[in-house]
Formats: structure tokens, C-alpha cells, sequence
């Protein structure tokens, strides 16, 4: 069986984790994937750590192994005038190419032209720069992110930038199905700020029809008004912490479940996120005699969605057995690293299965992509290793 | 053009993860119609949000988080637990081309409308289905919604302040990245079905796509044994890296210096040019182990500034900051407004609505929102009558028996 994009051609010139992780998508539904990198330096990604054994190596970043992998690598410096031309002949052949900030100057042809900037390719702001939190803060995500008496935090790594690489390959697919039926030439300009920004959600149009700030309210619910229903929160327990939830249909079941009546009074029921601390006192209660795993197997055992928090090594630990059941961390085998269990497909579909592959080593298919498709000599290729194009 | 111009699609879903899915296919052009249950359910109305302010008529029709969700939809109701209602839909998905859900394995499989049964009317149908935790497996019938997604993950372990415990972060990631995953899974397995003829079901397990975002601290631990944990705001590789307090009730900007030559950008900008030649902060290295004399510089020359005055004069010395704005600011925000980001849309009772894009624009095609969120079993004359060619006394009929609504039970 071949996956679902299977004979898609996507060239990608970008940089960081949005371009990266939209080729990642790409890649893993089939569609070939070469991953064009300026020559010894490599994607940023595979400079930037963690490493493995923390020792820097443009192979063993963690973030290159996950998101560049299924890609094929090809080097060249495509900001000198025979990179930019071999760079042309790739394009020429290909259905997509994604591009960060500055894209190359050439003509993408029939290709559909994904670009992913901090604060979009028009605008003002256009030529602004930003890194992860700055993007977040643009986009208002990162506001709503903290405790009330602190500064706003920062979401963990680098999950806007992962988000609008996850845009970016919407964009990709919408712009595809416009150019198969017109054959017109399709742009995409993606906002790494915009992203950040729809990840505010719901609290946008809320803010605007009510008046009021969104403000940040730590691990519990933001930007709700009076009367929405609680908890939904992380609260301690005897080995860590719990995410508890009110049943959204049957408010008053958290109050039997856990055996205190006096949540289940009119006005508390009535406005629950008002009496937040009442509510977080009597979980406090309940949850302080259990564990994680017996105060979660219980509350979904009538249905109240409980779930336990979990650190990293307990996700791939999978106490449970719920990735190993599905298998989705699989052992991947990469000439340098060894074996590395990975994340899965983020998509199961039954008739075209997720390409799980490794991550390339840099210029790894010189020889396959400019000798075997574009019809270059070897000689030409020591030529241009010697020039420093590749 | 718009790019799913011609594509119909049966909306399922409930919560906020399957309808973010539905409403970007539906900004891209898909009719997307929603089948909902004829009596009132919270949940799936989202009716826990505010209201539109108006009359008392009809509140149930200016829920907010119901109008986001639901913008660019039909909206009929059909009770599936009722032969006669699944009858109906295997009807609509005989003139349909996908069918997006987001019930909990058993209670799909359970009323019978499974992959196998939509499949009989229409054999190359795609079914997206949306599970929290995977349509198998030990968890595979645990409940769950977005936060509880963002604890199983490893995200909320991994956000928040270094001496202070875990917490999702805001709005719930795992929604807004599950959603965007299934929209996108939807269109590929179209792509394909255009070009094979083969429909599909399709798992889009919110954890598996949230996995993915959280992906380099699982190889550091599959890798390093290193289990990490809360960093806050502060950057391995960048110093001054954070959020600084500026003038005004609870402002903050947010300041990222990549290398060296922006810390000489910003020693400038707030009047400490000696600063760029202090050895003892000449690298990321040293300014690293001098985070707290770097965060008191930078803060000492915020604190008096308005945030977006104190960007601006950052960024046009090429140093990445912007103002930390607050959610009523983006309705108003100059560069979101130059490229269209708010689309302000009429809704028929609750008035003109923003409603946000998805982080892109296509030159070359028409992309939504555009249209207001159905009102309470708007679309029954258009889909049962108009696609289904059913007549008005059939229609009467389905409500007589209590298998479809057009007036909310109230």
C-alpha cells in the first residue's frame, strides 16, 4: 500500500520548527520530501538541542530525528547564483515548495508556494522578527498562559511554532486542490503570529461580545464567563497531579462522586467557576487520599473525565499500555543515533498507511536527487562540493 | 474558487475538537452540515458559554461558542438512536462526500452508523473519526476533552513556572491541534479519493496529534533518560530571553535576543551602549549565567514604557519583541487587520460576529469565514427537502415522531 500523498513532490527550503514540521506532515502522508540544506550547516533544527548524550552533532538533535524524518536531504547553497539555478531545476520538477524568510528569488513555476514568516509575507510588520515567545505574545496565546499573580508564561517549547507548521500544511493541501482544478499558480502565506493568535480560540469572540479581558486563571479554565462549569483543572494528589473535569451534561456528579454534598448547593451549582475555590478544596480533599491512577480509574469509571498528568517519561513509559497497544512509539534505526523510539503517525487511515521513516543524514541523497533525477555527472557533483555549492 | 468547492461533509462532532475541525473544511469552502440531537444538550450547543446580548426569544441561538464553532454550517437534527433518524443520515451520506465524528468509539460503533454502515450508500466515503485517546486500546472508551488531552501528553507537566506546579496552557492546545490535524487528514483522504476512488476511515486520535508537539522531549527521554521539566520563560541558547513588566496595569512585553550582535542592538535601544562592550556579558554563555543582571537591565528600561511603544523600538533595531497583547487588543491589531485576519460576519439573530481565519491566506482563492452559524434547525427545508427531495409531509411526519426538530425543545 503507498500513502495517501504518494507521488506529491515537495522541495523545502525553510528553516525551524514550521516549515519542518509542515514537510513532517507531508512526508508522513507519502508525498516525497526533499529537504534542502545549506551545505555543513545544515537546518537549524539539527542545531539546536537537546542532543543525544548532549553532545551537539548536526545528526543527533532531537528535533531534527523527529520532525525531518521520512525527508530526503540534498545540501546546496541556493544563495549563490549556481545553487540558485540547480535550485530552479528541483522546483521545475516539483508540486510544492515551502520557503521561510528570506525565500529564494527564483520562479516556482506550477509549484504551490508555501511561505511561513513570523508576522506574514504583507503587512507592516512583515519584516518583524520573532522567536517562539515573542510570536506568542503577538498572538495573544501567551497572555491568557500563566498565574494571575506572576508574569505570563511561556507554553512549554515549541508549540506555536509546531502549530503553524500544522496551518501550514493545511494551506498546502486547500492551495493544492485550487491549482489541480484551475492550474493557476497558488501562493500560501502562513503567520506563525496568526497561528498563535487562533489558538486563542473561542476567547476572542467572547472578549468581543462581552467587553471583557481574558484573563490568565493558572491551571484552570480561562476566559469563560460567570456560571461555566468547574473544575476543570489540575489539582495535587498523593503522587503528582490530576487534570479533573465536571461532567459537562451532569454538573451535580462530581459533588456525589466524591461524596461532598455541599457542592451540589443551588448557588454553587449555578456558578461553579465563581466558587472555583471551594471547588478546588473539597477535590483537594478526595484526591490527597489517592493516587494518580486510582483517582483517575475511578472518576471514569461514572464517566467524570479525569486524566492523569503525566511527565514525559511516563507518557513513553505508558504505564498503561495504551501507545504500546497501538504501537505508536516506534524503535526507529538511524546510522548514527542507533535505535530511538519515536512519536507515530499523528493519523491512521485504512487504506494508505503513514510513512514511519528515519530522519536523513545531511546530503544524504546528493547523489540519488542530482545524479539520479536531475541528470548530473558525478564529476559535476565534486565541481560543485569543491565550490561549496553542495 | 474556493478550494473545496463542491465537497459535502456530514458534521458529527461535539465539544471544540471536532467542531474546529468541521469549521475550517467549511471556511475552505466544503458544505458542512450538522446533525444534531433534537433535544437540548449541553455539550453539544456548547450552551455552558455567554450569550449574545438581545431579547429573550430564542437564547439558545446567540451562544457564543456555539456561533464560532458552528460558523458556515447547515444545521438539521436527527435523534440516531432512532432507526428512522439513521435512516435519514445513511440517506445524507449517499450525497455526501465525508462524515467528520468525534463520539467515543463505543457510542459510535454502538448506534450502528459505524465506517461499514455509512460505506453501504456510498462505498468511497471518507469517515474521519476523532477519538481522545484511539478507537482501540486499553483507554480506548475513556473520556476525555482537550485539557485532559494536554495532561496525557506531557504538556501541562512541561508548562508553567519552575517552582510552581504543571498547568495546561491556555484554551487547550490539544483541541486546536487535533482539530487542524483532522481538517487537514479530511483533505488528503479526498485527494486521494480523487484520484483513486477510494473512500477510507480515518483515525485522527487527539493524542496522537499532540504527541507530535510535545515530540523533542520524548526523544530526550528515549534518547538522554532525561525526563524535563517546567523552564518557564527562560531559553537554553538566548539571554535576555522572557516576558519584562512595562507601564500599565498588568503589561508585559516579550524580548528574545537570538545572538550577540542583537544584544549590542538592544544595549543600544535602551540607552546602555557601555553595556555592549562589558566583557562580562559578551556572549550567550556569559549572559546566561547572568540571566538575572540581564533580566534587570532590560527590565529597568521596560517598566516606563508602554509594551507596544517598547517594541517597536526593539524591532526596528532588528531585535525579535512584541507587546504581550491582550485579547480585546487583536480585534484591533494593525497587522492582523492589514492582512485580513478578523472576518466579521452577520449572524441572523445574534448580529455581526468576528470570527478568525486560519493562520494563512491563499492568493489566488476564496477562503471564510463567511457566514454566520446556522440558527436552531435552520437548514431542515434545505438539506431534508432540497438534497433529500423529501416532501413537506414527510418532513412533518420525521417531527411528529420526534426524529427531527425544527423548533428547540427549550
Amino acid at each position: 500500500m503507498t500513502g495517501a500523498l504518494d507521488g506529491l513532490r515537495v522541495i523545502d527550503v525553510s528553516e525551524g520548527v514550521a516549515g519542518g514540521y509542515c514537510t513532517k506532515l507531508l512526508a508522513g502522508f507519502g508525498a516525497d520530501v526533499v529537504k534542502v540544506e545549506l551545505p555543513f550547516r545544515g537546518d537549524s533544527l539539527r542545531r539546536a538541542g537537546p542532543f543525544q548524550a548532549d553532545v551537539p552533532s548536526i545528526e543527533t538533535s532531537a528535533l531534527h530525528l523527529h520532525l525531518n524524518a521520512g525527508k530526503r536531504s540534498v545540501t546546496l547553497d541556493w544563495r549563490c547564483p549556481s545553487g540558485r539555478a540547480l535550485l530552479r531545476r528541483l522546483v521545475e520538477r516539483a508540486d510544492v515548495l515551502v520557503v521561510c524568510d528570506p525565500p529564494p528569488e527564483i520562479h516556482a513555476g506550477r509549484a504551490v508556494v508555501t511561505q511561513v514568516t513570523p508576522f506574514g509575507a504583507a503587512g507592516r510588520r512583515a519584516a518583524w522578527r520573532a522567536t517562539e515567545i515573542v510570536a506568542g505574545a503577538a498572538g495573544g496565546y501567551l497572555g491568557m498562559t500563566g498565574d494571575p499573580d506572576r508574569e505570563p508564561v511561556k507554553p512549554y517549547g515549541q508549540i506555536v511554532g509546531y502549530y503553524a507548521g500544522l496551518q501550514a500544511a493545511l494551506g498546502t493541501l486547500a492551495a493544492l486542490a485550487v491549482r489541480d482544478r484551475t492550474g493557476k499558480k497558488q501562493t500560501v502565506d502562513v503567520s506563525v503570529a496568526e497561528a498563535a493568535a487562533f489558538l486563542v480560540g473561542g476567547a476572542l469572540q467572547r472578549s468581543a461580545v462581552t467587553g471583557r479581558a481574558i484573563e490568565r486563571n493558572g491551571a484552570r479554565v480561562v476566559g469563560f464567563g460567570d456560571g461555566y462549569h468547574y473544575p476543570s483543572t489540575v489539582r495535587p494528589c498523593r503522587d503528582g497531579w490530576v487534570h479533573a473535569h465536571s461532567h459537562n451534561r451532569f454538573p451535580e456528579l462530581l459533588g456525589a462522586f466524591i461524596q461532598e454534598p455541599s457542592l451540589n448547593a443551588p448557588e454553587l451549582l449555578a456558578d461553579r467557576l465563581g466558587h472555583a475555590d471551594t471547588v478546588d478544596a473539597a477535590l483537594d480533599r478526595w484526591l490527597a487520599e489517592r493516587d494518580r491512577w486510582t483517582a483517575v480509574a475511578e472518576a471514569q469509571e461514572v464517566r467524570l473525565p479525569f486524566v492523569e498528568v503525566l511527565n514525559p517519561g511516563e507518557v513513553v513509559d505508558d504505564r498503561l499500555g495504551q501507545h504500546r497497544a497501538r504501537g505508536f512509539f516506534p524503535e526507529i534505526e538511524h546510522p548514527v543515533v542507533g535505535a530511538v523510539r519515536q512519536p507515530g503517525p499523528p493519523v491512521r487511515m485504512t487504506r494508505t498507511p503513514w510513512r514511519t521513516a528515519r530522519a536523513p543524514l545531511l546530503g544524504e541523497h546528493n547523489a540519488a536527487v542530482y545524479c539520479g533525477e536531475l541528470g548530473l555527472e558525478p564529476r559535476d557533483l565534486a565541481r560543485l562540493a569543491a565550490a561549496g555549492v553542495l | 474558487m474556493r478550494p473545496l468547492e463542491g465537497v459535502r461533509i456530514i458534521d458529527l462532532t461535539v465539544a471544540v475538537a471536532g467542531p474546529v475541525a468541521t469549521s475550517l473544511l467549511a471556511d475552505l469552502g466544503a458544505e458542512v452540515v450538522r446533525v444534531e440531537p433534537p433535544f437540548a444538550r449541553p455539550g453539544t450547543h456548547l450552551d455552558v458559554a455567554p450569550h449574545v446580548p438581545g431579547t429573550p426569544d430564542r437564547p439558545y441561538n446567540r451562544l457564543v461558542g456555539y456561533s464560532d464553532l458552528h460558523r458556515g454550517k447547515r444545521a438539521v437534527t436527527l435523534d440516531l438512536s432512532r432507526a428512522e433518524g439513521r435512516s435519514v443520515l445513511l440517506r445524507l451520506a449517499a450525497i455526501s462526500d465525508a462524515v467528520v465524528e468525534n463520539m467515543s468509539p463505543r457510542v459510535i460503533d454502538g448506534l450502528g452508523i459505524g465506517y461499514e454502515a455509512l460505506r453501504a450508500p456510498k462505498p468511497d466515503i471518507v469517515l474521519v473519526s476523532m477519538p481522545a485517546f484511539g478507537r482501540d486500546g486499553p483507554l480506548r472508551d475513556r473520556v476525555a476533552y482537550g485539557p485532559g488531552i494536554d495532561a496525557a501528553s506531557g504538556l501541562s507537566w512541561l508548562t508553567g513556572y519552575p517552582d510552581r506546579g504543571p498547568m495546561n496552557p491556555a484554551n487547550y492546545y490539544a483541541d486546536y491541534t487535533s482539530g487542524v490535524m483532522a481538517a487537514l487528514a479530511t483533505i488528503v483522504a479526498l485527494r486521494h479519493r480523487d484520484r483513486t476512488g477510494e473512500g477510507q476511515h480515518v483515525e485522527a486520535a487527539m493524542i496522537d496529534a499532540e504527541l507530535q508537539a510535545v515530540g523533542e522531549a520524548l526523544l530526550d527521554y528515549t534518547m538522554n533518560a532525561r525526563v524535563q521539566t517546567r523552564t518557564g520563560n527562560a531559553h537554553p541558547a538566548m539571554s535576555p530571553h522572557g516576558v519584562y513588566a512595562s507601564a500599565g496595569e498588568d503589561r508585559w512585553i516579550a524580548v528574545a535576543c537570538e545572538d550577540d550582535a542583537q544584544w549590542r542592538a538592544i544595549c543600544h535601544t535602551i540607552g546602555r551602549p557601555e553595556l555592549a562592550r562589558d566583557e562580562r556579558y559578551a556572549d550567550v554563555v556569559s549572559r546566561a549565567h547572568r540571566r538575572d543582571e540581564i533580566d534587570a537591565i532590560v527590565s529597568a528600561w521596560t517598566r516606563d514604557r508602554g509594551p507596544h511603544e517598547a517594541a517597536e523600538a526593539l524591532q526596528a533595531a532588528g531585535v525579535a519583541a512584541s507587546a504581550v497583547q491582550t485579547v480585546p487588543e487583536l480585534l484591533d491589531d494593525p497587522q492582523l487587520a492589514a492582512r485580513g485576519f478578523v472576518h466579521r460576519v452577520r449572524h441572523a439573530e445574534a448580529g455581526e460576529m468576528p470570527h478568525m481565519r486560519a493562520a494563512f491566506t491563499l492568493a489566488g482563492a476564496e477562503v471564510g469565514p463567511d457566514a454566520g452559524a446556522p440558527l436552531y434547525g435552520e437548514g431542515t427545508e434545505y438539506v431534508f427537502g432540497d438534497l433529500l427531495g423529501m416532501s413537506t409531509a414527510q418532513m412533518a411526519a420525521l417531527e411528529e415522531a420526534g426524529v427531527a426538530r425544527r423548533e428547540h425543545p427549550g
